[in-house]
């Protein structure tokens, strides 16, 4: 399964796939050339290809430096499309739709907290389900409030009681976005969401308490709250088996629409419709209704962490946990940006990739206007994560996005087999990194080694100028599914 | 083994041979099995319908795949093997049943059988992990 699509440099952080065959544009690279030869021998930079010969496609079909083989886009693709000749396509989305991350700062310290960690690990293991099929016996939603949820995301949580509303301006969109249809969610999507809200599932999703390590930008750390050895909650998960289904029911229809308008895949992952088209606006209104849920579902969490900080750490503790930012890394939305220097309306697909603002967009919170938008970059369990904000590059190259993640350099079975031997649960402790997982297989698969490491990903993207470093979080407790 | 595993970063990616297309599908749920429950055993207990339609073999496998996972997923129906009109298995027992990993989907991506030489057919699936 290896690529033989050309490559050319462009600079040191960027690199072009020419414009060929069935190509509509070309392909845009971010990496350096140690990540570029990560590359070789998978089917990445085949995808970037492919992506670029969908219909509508405006400006380049991008990959962040975290790219790796996915299907139908790649994992870290970016791509915008007209309104009017372009496509909306489950497989620029994926099956877990608004995967994404938020992170909490509390008010303590590592050193205060450090002595009671084993409690809060155990705390936040106890109150937020995780593994495969988690699911929750407290919150079992009724139809009608299943609907609500789908149409009203976190903002739903707040009004019930989960969460306070400060939250929403430091969510994005508000936790809520519009367009969301509940009556497209399949009922198969919804049995399986019901008893999932407040679940943080199995695979790379996580809650890991870390602190601030490092800082880049005193400044921006200080107001977003993120001072040196600050304790803060990172919490990884997404829309949970309603959205996979969501994406799973749209890809018959998208496959027959494709067929329909005439559209040529070069992979039946990337069937898609015109944007117009009405298979195009029942996928719209069920995938923002997914999003919605996972919006909700990672505001019910950090409901369920700041109760455990309180437990361990009293009342106080979980009052004074604010939530620093929540963003998407699995969405199509439609934005406007500025394309040949005018400015235009257009979809904008990222599939594990981050939206990255800069100072002064409209759609941030005001606190935030000034600073760009927060951008939230998880590592691996064992190393660190970084904070960044969005620029004006992103804003200029890439529609506003930047990386997500540290992305994978071994496969699932790789990992096992390395970690066959060892004891991963040990070795982490042994770092001062307590872990609590469902079973030994998750944390063998996910082991540190298994990821690349995340600061180079992030030295990419700061060094081309589409995000800024602010801050790195170390970890020190991590609940894994 | 009618099927082995291909090394994929992200996803799982299997190889499926076989004769026909219903031995493509006993393939598929073998491996299918083997992702979600390891070498859990499973008894052939239960038999549940699944009308999987398609343009194409490739179709109409991965449309196959898709029915078992549901059926596993929402219904925690345990699948041992493919039957003509459906699938074999029994429910999840969590004291016989390890589920190992999570599985969120049977993907389209690279979804193609060819011929083979010998009259065989090959397939290649990627599941969403």
């Amino acid at each position: 399964m290896e690529t033989s699509v050309r490559i050319e440099r462009i600079d040191a952080y960027r690199w072009r796939v020419p414009r060929h065959g069935g190509m509509r544009t070309d392909g845009l690279i971010f990496a350096d050339e140690g990540l570029m030869r990560d590359l070789e021998g998978d089917q990445a930079v085949q995808q970037v290809a492919n992506v670029a010969h969908l219909p509508g496609i405006v400006g380049p079909a991008i990959a962040m430096p975290d790219i790796h083989w996915g299907y139908g886009f790649p994992i870290g693709g970016v791509a915008a499309f007209d309104l009017e000749t372009g496509v909306v396509s489950p497989g620029g989305v994926g099956y877990d739709i608004n995967c994404g991350v938020r992170l909490l700062a509390t008010s303590l310290s590592i050193s205060e907290a450090r002595p009671r960690l084993g409690a809060l690990v155990d705390a936040l293991y106890r109150t937020i389900p995780s593994g495969v099929g988690a699911s929750r016996s407290d919150v079992i939603l009724q139809r009608r409030e299943l609907e609500g949820v789908l149409r009203d995301g976190a903002r739903w949580a707040v009004e019930h009681g989960f969460g306070v509303p400060a939250d929403l301006e430091a969510i994005e969109a508000n936790g809520t976005l519009e367009g969301a249809d509940p009556g497209a969610v399949s009922d198969r999507a919804k049995e399986r969401g019901k008893s999932q809200l407040g679940t943080v599932g199995s695979g790379n999703h996580f809650v890991e308490v870390g602190y601030v390590a490092e800082t880049f930008d005193a400044a921006a750390a200080a107001r977003l709250g993120l001072e040196p050895g600050r304790l803060t909650v990172f919490i990884h998960s997404g829309s949970r088996g309603l959205g996979y289904q969501v994406c799973d029911d749209s890809l018959e229809t998208m496959l027959r629409a494709s067929a329909k308008y005439a559209i040529p895949l070069p992979d039946k992952q990337l069937c898609c419709a015109p944007l117009a088209s009405p298979e195009a606006r029942h996928y719209w209104g069920a995938m923002n209704a997914a999003a919605n849920f996972a919006f909700a579902n990672r505001q019910l969490m950090a409901h369920y962490a700041r109760r455990a900080l309180g437990q361990v750490f009293g009342p106080e503790a979980a009052e004074r946990t604010h939530l620093v930012y929540d963003v998407c890394h699995n969405i199509a939305k439609i934005e406007r940006h500025e394309v040949a220097g005018a400015p235009r309306r257009v979809c904008v697909h990222r599939k594990g990739a981050t939206r990255a603002f800069p100072p002064g967009h409209p759609e941030l919170a005001s606190r935030f206007r000034d600073l760009g938008q927060p951008v939230l970059i998880p590592g691996d369990m064992g190393r660190y994560s970084y904070v960044l904000l969005g620029t004006d590059g992103a804003y200029r190259e890439t529609f506003g996005s930047t990386c997500h993640g540290a992305g994978r350099r071994l496969s699932r079975h790789q990992a096992k087999k390395l970690a066959r031997p060892r004891n991963i649960l040990r070795e982490l402790e042994a770092q001062g990194i307590l872990v609590r997982a469902a079973t030994r297989g998750t944390v063998d698969e996910e082991m540190p080694e298994a990821y690349k490491d995340v600061s180079r990903v992030v030295d990419v993207v700061h060094a081309a100028g589409i995000g800024r470093k602010v801050v790195q979080l170390k970890p020190v407790a991590v609940v894994k599914g | 083994m009618p099927y082995r595993f291909l090394s994929h970063t992200a996803d799982a990616a299997v190889v499926l041979e076989a004769p026909d297309e219903a031995g493509l599908r006993a393939a598929g749920v073998a491996a299918l099995r083997e992702l979600l429950l390891g070498d859990s055993p499973v008894a052939v207990a239960l038999e549940r319908p699944i009308r999987a339609s398609g343009n194409d073999t490739a179709e109409r496998l991965i449309n196959y795949l898709r029915e078992v996972l549901y059926l596993y997923d929402a219904e925690r129906f345990v699948p041992a093997e493919a039957a003509a009109e459906g699938v074999r298995g029994e429910p999840f027992q969590a004291d016989r049943h390890r589920a190992i990993r999570e599985v969120k989907a049977v993907t389209y991506h690279g979804a193609e059988v060819r011929r083979g030489a010998d009259g065989g057919l090959r397939a290649t699936v990627v599941f969403d992990l």
